[in-house]
C-alpha cells in the first residue's frame, strides 16, 4: 500500500521531521520520506542515492541562498531547494 | 570485439579512453564533459572501444545520458568496462549492479584507488570481486597504471568468450527476487533480469514486454510494500551496496577538506561574486592587454619584413605583378593578419583550460544558478558560456548537459554572444589601435557587455518564446583538482594548431577569393583602382546598412563584417587585404592610417563595429551546431535574425552615444547617471514580474498545473 501524500505529511508533522531544504549548514539528517511529485526528479534522486535511511549533511549553500550542496554517500550533490521539497529528514544531533 | 566504456560522470572515462586509444578527446573537471559517444581502437589491438557520456543509472535523465543507454541496448557491446570511482564507491556501484543485471560481460576498472589510499583507506579488491562476482582491475587513469592489466583481461575475454549470466547477485529481499524470477520466465529476450526489474519499477519504456500475467505479478508485489516499488528497489539496491562497501573498505571515507576550505572563499556570501568578476576580467585583460602589448609590434614588424622579403624575391625572379600581388597582398596579408594574434590566443586558451580542469566552473554554475533561473536559464548554462569563450561550437554542443529543453535551447542561442577566440583578433586589432594603453580594460568591458546582452536577450526570449519555466538543477560538485600540466599543454597546443590550420585553409582560400574580387572589375580587367573592383561595387551598394554603426558609408568595413560568417577572424584578414591593396604609399602597413581606407574609424565607431561583429550571426560552424541543438532550420534562421538585428541595434546605439561623447555633447558623468537610471528601471521591471510569479515559484506541482 502506498501511503497518500496527505497522510504522510501529517506523520511528518507529528514526528517533528524537518524538510531537508530547511537544514542549515553543518546540520545532518536521516532521510525518512521522499514525497516528490515529479516522477522524473524522484527517480533521478533515488538513483543518486537519496534513499530512505541515507544520512545527508548540508555542506554549502550558494551565496544567493539556493541551490544547496549536500554531502551524502561520500560525494557532494548540488540541488535546488525546490527539487528537495518533499524530502523529510530526522535531524541527527551529535554530541561532540 | 566491441567494448563500451561506462561509468558515472566525472569518473575519468575519457582519460582512460585517451590512454587506451592514444587519442586526445576532451577531458575536464565537471560532470558532463563527454556529450557524444566517441569510438577508437585500443592501441596494439583491433578492439573497438566507445567512450560514452557519464550516467548514474540506466534510467537516463538528460539527452546525453540517453546516448549511453542506447549504445548498451542497441549496439550490443561484447564487453562493458565499468569505470568505478573509488572515492565515491557506493554511488558508483549503484550503476555497476544495474550493469550486472544485463547479459553483457562486465569488467570493473577501479579508478582513483590511489587517491583513496592517500587518505589512509584501502579497498579489499579480492573481497569486492567475490561479492560482485566480476573481474576488477585497479587502475589510475591519471598516473597511467593498471592499463596493461586491463588490456590483458580484455584479451582473455576475447579468447574465452565466456558466457555471462550464471553468476547472479542476490540484491533484494525474497519477495522481489521471487517476482523477478517469475517475470523472467514470462519474457524471451536478452537481458531478462534487467527487464524484469524495470517492469517491477513500472518503467514505461519497457511496457511492450507487459502481458496479463506480468501485470498481475507486479500488482501482487506492489501490494506487499508500503512504498512504491521504484523506491523500494532503489533502497534495497543501495542497502545491498552499503553492506558490501562496509565490508571491503578498511576505513570510513571522510572527504578531504581542501575543497571545503577553498569553497569557504570561492562560495563566500560576500566575496564570491567579486572573485568571479575579477577572474573573468583577468582572462581578457591578460590575453589582450598584457600579452598583446608585448607581441603586436614585434609580430607586425616580422610579417612586414617577411612580405618585403617575398616581394623582393619575386621581383628578382621577374614574376608578373599579378602573381606577386596575389601572394604578397592577398595570401600573406590575409593569413598573416590572423596569425599575428596567436600569442593572445595562447593565453586565452590557457586561462580557459585552467577554469575547465580545476573544478571552479562547477562552483560558478552553483553561484549563478539562482540568478540565471530568473532569466529562464540554468546555472549549468554557464558551462557552455565558458567553453564558448574558446569556441562556440563545443560550447553549443555542451548545452546537452542541461536537462530542461527550454533552458537548453536558450543557452544554445545565447552561447555565440560570448566573445570566442576567433573574435579575439577583432577585439585585439581595434582595442590595440584605438584604446592603446587601456586595451586590456576595453576588451574586458566587451566581455561584460556580452553578459549584459545575454541577460537582456534572455529576458526577451523568456517573455516571448520560451514561457515554460519548471526546471531542475541536480549536479554533482566535484572536488578541486590541480590540473595536470601535461593535459593543459596538450589542450592549448591542439587549439592553437587548429587555429593555425584554419588560417592555412579557410582563411587562405578566403584571402585568395577576396584578393580576386578586389583586383578585378566586373569586366575581369586586372589592375583597376580598388574603387572599381567587384567587391567595392557590391559593398558600396549595401554600405548604407552600416552607416549608423560607422557614421559613414564604408564598403570595406561592410564586406569585411559580412565575411565574419565564414570565420570571425576573417574580418581582420579581409580588412588587412583591402587596406593593403588600397594603399598608394607603403607607410608601415597600418590598417587604420589616417590616409587609408579605414582612416575614418574613431574610438566610437571602432567600439560600435566590434559590438556588431561580436553579437551578430556567428560563423557557419556555430550556425551548424545551433541547428543541431535547436533541431530545425527555421528556428536557427529566427535565432540568427534575432542575433543580427540585436547586434545592429546595439552597434548603432553605441555609436550614437559614443560619438556624442567624443564630440563633448554629453559627458562621462551623463553616461554613468543614464546607465544607473536604466539599471534601476530594469530592476523594477524584473522585481515586479517576480511578485506575480511568487505564488508559483515554490509550488511543487509542476507538470499538471494549469497556471503555467
Amino acid at each position: 500500500m502506498i501511503i497518500s501524500s496527505k497522510k504522510e505529511e501529517k506523520i511528518n508533522e507529528k514526528m517533528k521531521y524537518k524538510k531537508l531544504s530547511d537544514l542549515k549548514i553543518g546540520q545532518r539528517g536521516k532521510i525518512v520520506s521522499l514525497n516528490i511529485l515529479d516522477k522524473g526528479i524522484r527517480r533521478h534522486l533515488l538513483d543518486m542515492g537519496l534513499t530512505r535511511g541515507t544520512i545527508v549533511e548540508v555542506k554549502k549553500i550558494a551565496p544567493m541562498g539556493d541551490p544547496i550542496d549536500i554531502a551524502l554517500r561520500s560525494y557532494e550533490l548540488c540541488i535546488r531547494k525546490a527539487d528537495l521539497d518533499g524530502i523529510f529528514v530526522e535531524e541527527i544531533r551529535e554530541v561532540k | 570485439m566491441k567494448i563500451g566504456l561506462v561509468g558515472n560522470q566525472n569518473s575519468g572515462k575519457t582519460t582512460l579512453f585517451n590512454l587506451l586509444t592514444g587519442m586526445n578527446a576532451k577531458i575536464g573537471n565537471w560532470p558532463g564533459v563527454t556529450i557524444e559517444k566517441k569510438t577508437g581502437t585500443i592501441k596494439g589491438r583491433n578492439y573497438e572501444i566507445t567512450d560514452l557520456p557519464g550516467i548514474y543509472s540506466l534510467s537516463p535523465y538528460s539527452v546525453e545520458e540517453e546516448v549511453s543507454r542506447k549504445f548498451i541496448f542497441e549496439e550490443k557491446p561484447d564487453v562493458i568496462i565499468n569505470i568505478v570511482d573509488s572515492t565515491s564507491l557506493d554511488r558508483s556501484l549503484y550503476l555497476t549492479t544495474q550493469l550486472l543485471e544485463l547479459d553483457t560481460d562486465v569488467v570493473i576498472a577501479l579508478n582513483m584507488a590511489d587517491m583513496l589510499e592517500k587518505k589512509g583507506i584501502s579497498i579489499d579488491i579480492q573481497k569486492l570481486e567475490s561479492e560482485l562476482k566480476v573481474k576488477i582491475i585497479k587502475i589510475s587513469a591519471l598516473k597511467e597504471t593498471g592499463i596493461d592489466e586491463l588490456i590483458k583481461i580484455l584479451d582473455e575475454k576475447k579468447s574465452s568468450k565466456s558466457a555471462k549470466g550464471v553468476h547472479r547477485l542476490k540484491k533484494y529481499d525474497d519477495v522481489i527476487e521471487t517476482s523477478i524470477c517469475r517475470i523472467e520466465n514470462e519474457i524471451s529476450s536478452d537481458h531478462t533480469e534487467f527487464i524484469a526489474v524495470k517492469l517491477l519499477e513500472e518503467d514505461s519504456r519497457f511496457s511492450n514486454f507487459l502481458n496479463e500475467k506480468i501485470k498481475r505479478i507486479v500488482a501482487d508485489t506492489k501490494n506487499k510494500y508500503k512504498y512504491d516499488l521504484e523506491e523500494e528497489i532503489a533502497t534495497q539496491r543501495y542497502n545491498f551496496i552499503d553492506k558490501i562497501v562496509g565490508s571491503v573498505l578498511k576505513k570510513k571515507i571522510i572527504r578531504k577538506s581542501v575543497s571545503d576550505t577553498l569553497d569557504k572563499i570561492f562560495l563566500n556570501k560576500w566575496i564570491a561574486f567579486p572573485i568571479f568578476a575579477v577572474i573573468m576580467f583577468l582572462v581578457y585583460y591578460l590575453s589582450v592587454g598584457v600579452v598583446g602589448s608585448y607581441t603586436v609590434d614585434f609580430i607586425s614588424n616580422a610579417t612586414d619584413m617577411f612580405s618585403g622579403w617575398v616581394d623582393e624575391t619575386f621581383r628578382s625572379i621577374n614574376t608578373s605583378d599579378m602573381i606577386r600581388s596575389l601572394i604578397v597582398d592577398g595570401i600573406i596579408k590575409g593569413v598573416g593578419a590572423v596569425l599575428s594574434f596567436v600569442p593572445q590566443l595562447i593565453i586565452l586558451f590557457l586561462c580557459i583550460a585552467f577554469l575547465e580542469t580545476t573544478g571552479y566552473m562547477s562552483r560558478i554554475a552553483l553561484l549563478l544558478d539562482k540568478l540565471f533561473r530568473r532569466l529562464g536559464l540554468s546555472g549549468k548554462s554557464l558551462i557552455p558560456f565558458i567553453v564558448g569563450s574558446g569556441c562556440s561550437v563545443p560550447g553549443i554542443m555542451g548545452t546537452r548537459i542541461i536537462e530542461n529543453e527550454d533552458e537548453r535551447k536558450m543557452t544554445a542561442i545565447l552561447t555565440p554572444f560570448i566573445p570566442c577566440s576567433a573574435k579575439l583578433p577583432i577585439i585585439a586589432l581595434f582595442t590595440g589601435y584605438f584604446f592603446k594603453e587601456n586595451s586590456g580594460i576595453v576588451s574586458a568591458s566587451l566581455y561584460f557587455f556580452a553578459i549584459v546582452v545575454i541577460i537582456i536577450s534572455a529576458l526577451i526570449m523568456k517573455k516571448i518564446v520560451f514561457k515554460n519555466t519548471s526546471s531542475t538543477y541536480i549536479s554533482e560538485l566535484p572536488e578541486y583538482k590541480l590540473p595536470s600540466a601535461k593535459y593543459i599543454f596538450k589542450d592549448v597546443w591542439d587549439k592553437v594548431i587548429a587555429f593555425i590550420k584554419r588560417a592555412g585553409s579557410v582563411i587562405l582560400v578566403s584571402s585568395v577569393v577576396i584578393w580576386f574580387l578586389l583586383s578585378f572589375s566586373f569586366r575581369l580587367e586586372y589592375g583597376v583602382s580598388i574603387e572599381n573592383s567587384m567587391l567595392a561595387q557590391i559593398g558600396s551598394k549595401i554600405s548604407w546598412i552600416f552607416n549608423p554603426i560607422l557614421g559613414t558609408n564604408s564598403w570595406g568595413a561592410t564586406v569585411s563584417a559580412i565575411q565574419g560568417l565564414v570565420a570571425k577572424e576573417q574580418v581582420v584578414s579581409s580588412m588587412a587585404i583591402i587596406n593593403g591593396l588600397a594603399e598608394d604609399t607603403t607607410e608601415g602597413g597600418l590598417i587604420f592610417a589616417s590616409t587609408g581606407i579605414f582612416g575614418f574609424f574613431t574610438a566610437a565607431s571602432a567600439y560600435a563595429f566590434m559590438v556588431f561583429n561580436l553579437f551578430s550571426a556567428p560563423c557557419f560552424g556555430a550556425i551548424g551546431a545551433m541547428r543541431r541543438e535547436l533541431g530545425g532550420t527555421k528556428r536557427v534562421l529566427k535565432a540568427i535574425a534575432f542575433q543580427t538585428i540585436l547586434a545592429w541595434g546595439l552597434g548603432s546605439l553605441v555609436y550614437l552615444i559614443g560619438s556624442k561623447l567624443e564630440n563633448g555633447i554629453i559627458s562621462v558623468a551623463d553616461l554613468i547617471i543614464g546607465a544607473i537610471v536604466f539599471m534601476i528601471i530594469l530592476l523594477i521591471i524584473a522585481s515586479s514580474r517576480n511578485k506575480k510569479n511568487n505564488e508559483c515559484a515554490n509550488c511543487p506541482y509542476c507538470s499538471a498545473c494549469e497556471k503555467k
